[in-house]
């Protein structure tokens, strides 16, 4: 009957109607209250790092070691110009997702359907991004007071209308043109402030972390890596704090009970210095060269100094603490700051003030010293280089014991879940003239080409680990070293997306693998859970490239010889309605 | 709203300007070309192109290239997007003119 049929389609419209509406009335805004309260129980991904006890966890069990095998893809996404593939984690807040892409791109997808909401495409410095290295891929962004944040590799922080797309303020602050670097890490966002570090490391700059308001864009502080303080100037022989390098690409995290910001830095240049065992009077950076290769302390309010501790005094390894992985931990009454370094070796702290409380490596290849003292952090027998050839190869590589994507803590099994990769490189240390004009350029210091480790061939191994003593439980392992960030989840599941394209999901507590699916790709990114319209999703990153990935082809061959570098899309799956029921 | 924040930017800029006049650098011998050549491509080339040119890695290997000079100077200057910087703007023609003489001098086996 005709009636009744308008009457079922108008109650059904009513329904959707109502739907819709309840959808947008729960989604509170997402301000410092709402970020600091997140815990690992959480349905959203609303930082980087799930929450900013950095865990990269789920509290979702939808999908579970018995439900996984029906995981499918629910929807795809395709940014387009995905140079170097998708490197950014995205965020989920109220069933939307937030993600960004190659040259900044920002959209706003419906969690649930994969409608587009909103898309943004800043105008960038083209001419510039020829000129760059690191570049055009960024690593993530911030939301916070009804912003979307992301940094460009021209110099900028953009902040984005939430809900409409639109750009609330686009405020300059790196003189990118001149310095050639940028930003490709993603901000972080506390209480009212956005926070960003600068590139820096092998390049001849002061890499430096800006601290800048969320409402209007207004620079408040800056904090300069390499001359932050008289004690930092003092670190460096001959003035070349000037142009030391440092910097912090990857965003570090908000330890809320003391209101600090915990930030790791990032490398000097020369990456290579030729003093031999005379850094602290010869060579080409004479001293500690603080603050870079450390963990920093900041206020946020003010970018001042709270306290720090340099993990790698002098470094002379390219092993950044600019790896922005920071998990609070507590246990025996004791606050633990734990934190991964580029070396492999973990650093464990005390939160009140990075009092070393430990340090354990993941690699088992590593002679870069002969160890780091578990007790004061202190490194024991290191190695530094007079200029030439040297005899044996260096361990870790240039790429990391351990590179900048993300493990995940699960407070379900206690177990943090990382990949280290066991590989090194041959290297011959050259005495270069850092190039500072007509602008700043790469400033290595060395021939190097990728080795294998004593050990045997080159290999990487997800670890299944107690964080703060290093004691593994279960190792799974890769001919490839993986190139993601990795993710658990209170359905007992560990995903890890790998290099060649495959995504793995493994029971947590034995590193059995339970279920995996080829996206056609190498993943490069992030990977989140979230829940949408009452269902769990997981949101997996694609596309391969970069300066670990785009030496793959040439040390393993295929898939990466042919593996296109401009090929990256956000795969999201979900467990078809019906079959959610064998929970 | 463009926000320049000036005085951190140009603070910035004076610190690159700057140069340390004592820091102890590597520039020896500009006046041979493939010396010079050689630490330029230490200073910015071998990271992507392996062993000092001569093996692949995340470029491809230069020692015993079968390029003519055009193309080598072409490919230096403009780079491959998404692969490769460009350097026509960082490097006078001298410059690269040695970076190109240490490349034709690297063994071709
Ligand atoms: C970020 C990595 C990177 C850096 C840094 C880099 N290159 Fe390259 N280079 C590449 C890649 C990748 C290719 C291959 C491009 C293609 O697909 O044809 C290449 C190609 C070349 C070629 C052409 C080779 C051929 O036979 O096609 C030359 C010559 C070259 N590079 C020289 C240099 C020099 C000189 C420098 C330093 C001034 C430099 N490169 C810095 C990555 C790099």
């Amino acid at each position: 009957m005709r009636v009744k049929s308008r009457l079922i389609a108008f109650s059904a419209a009513l329904v959707a109607g109502t739907m819709l509406g309840s959808v947008a009335s729960m989604a509170q805004a997402v301000d410092a209250k709402r970020l600091e309260m997140a815990g690992h129980d959480s349905k959203d991904w609303l930082t980087y790092h799930s929450s900013y006890m950095g865990y990269d966890y789920s509290g979702l069990d939808q999908i579970n070691t018995k439900t996984v095998k029906n995981l499918e893809v629910a929807w795809m996404h395709f940014p387009g110009r995905t140079t170097r593939g998708l490197q950014s984690m995205p965020l989920a807040a109220d069933g939307v997702v937030y993600y960004s892409s190659s040259f900044s791109r920002v959209f706003a997808i419906d969690g649930a359907s994969g409608k587009v909401l909103w898309s943004y495409v800043p105008k960038l410095d083209e001419d510039l991004i020829a000129r760059q290295t690191h570049s055009p891929y960024n690593r993530g962004i911030a939301i916070g007071d009804g912003h979307v944040y992301v940094g460009t590799v021209d110099g900028r922080l953009i902040a984005i209308d939430m809900k409409t797309g639109q750009p609330a303020w686009d405020t300059k602050l790196v003189d990118s043109q001149k310095l050639t670097v940028g930003f490709t890490g993603a901000p972080l966002f506390v209480r009212g402030k956005v926070i960003i570090g600068s590139q820096g490391g092998e390049w001849p700059v002061q890499g430096t972390i800006f601290g800048v308001d969320a409402a209007t864009g207004k620079q408040i502080w800056s904090f300069s890596t390499t001359a932050g303080t008289e004690e930092a100037k003092k670190s460096w022989g001959n003035d070349t704090w000037r142009i030391g390098g440092g910097g912090g690409w990857m965003p570090g995290t908000y330890d809320a009970e003391t209101n600090t910001v915990w930030w790791g830095t990032a490398n000097p240049d020369p990456l290579y210095d030729w003093a031999g065992a005379d850094i602290k009077t010869q060579g080409a950076r004479p001293g500690d060269n603080l603050y870079t290769t450390s963990v920093l302390a900041l206020d946020p309010d003010t970018g001042k100094l709270k306290f720090y501790h340099q993990e790698l005094p002098h470094d002379n390894w390219d092993f950044d603490s600019a790896l922005g992985e920071f998990m609070m931990l507590d246990r025996g009454g004791k606050k633990y700051m734990v934190h991964v370094n580029k070396s492999g070796f973990i650093f464990v702290y005390d939160r009140a003030n990075a009092k070393v409380e430990n340090v354990w490596p993941i690699v088992h290849n590593y002679n870069f010293v002969k160890n780091i003292d578990p007790k004061t952090g202190e490194l024991i027998g290191r190695r530094d280089f007079v200029a030439g050839p040297q005899q044996e190869p260096l361990c870790p590589a240039i790429a990391g014991g351990v590179s900048w994507n993300s493990g995940s803590y699960s407070p379900k099994s206690g177990l943090w879940y990382k990949v280290g990769n066991e590989w090194c490189i041959t290297l011959e240390v050259v005495k270069t003239t850092p190039i500072t004009e007509p602008q700043v350029q790469l400033n290595i210091g060395a021939n190097f080409k990728m080795a294998p480790p004593p050990s045997g061939p080159i290999y990487g191994h997800l670890d299944a680990r107690d964080p703060i003593t290093g004691k593994l439980k279960w190792e799974v392992k890769y001919n490839a070293p993986p190139t993601a960030s990795v993710l658990s989840t209170a359905g007992n599941l560990v995903f890890l997306p790998d290099a060649a394209g495959i995504i793995h999901a493994y029971d947590a507590e034995t590193g059995k693998e339970l279920w995996s699916h080829n996206d056609g790709v190498g993943h490069n990114g992030g990977i989140i859970s979230y829940m949408a319209h009452g269902k769990q999703y997981i949101a997996v990153e694609t596309g391969f490239g970069g300066l670990v990935g785009d030496d793959y082809g040439s040390m393993f061959g295929e898939p990466w010889k042919s593996m296109p570098r401009d090929a990256g899309a956000l795969v999201v799956f979900g467990l078809g309605s019906d079959k959610m029921a064998t929970k | 709203m463009i926000l320049f924040s000036r005085a951190a930017a140009l603070a910035l800029l004076l610190a690159a300007a700057a140069l340390p006049a004592r820091a102890e650098t590597g520039a020896a011998a500009p006046s041979d070309p493939t010396k010079n050549g050689e630490i330029l491509f230490a200073t910015s080339c071998g990271w992507c192109h392996s062993d000092g040119g001569r093996e692949a890695g995340k470029g491809p290997k230069l020692a015993g290239t079968t390029r003519d000079d055009a193309f080598i100077i072409n490919r230096i200057k403009n780079g491959k997007p998404g692969a490769m910087p460009a350097w026509g703007k960082v490097f006078d023609d001298a410059q690269i003119e040695n970076i190109l003489h240490y490349i034709r001098s690297l063994p071709s086996k």
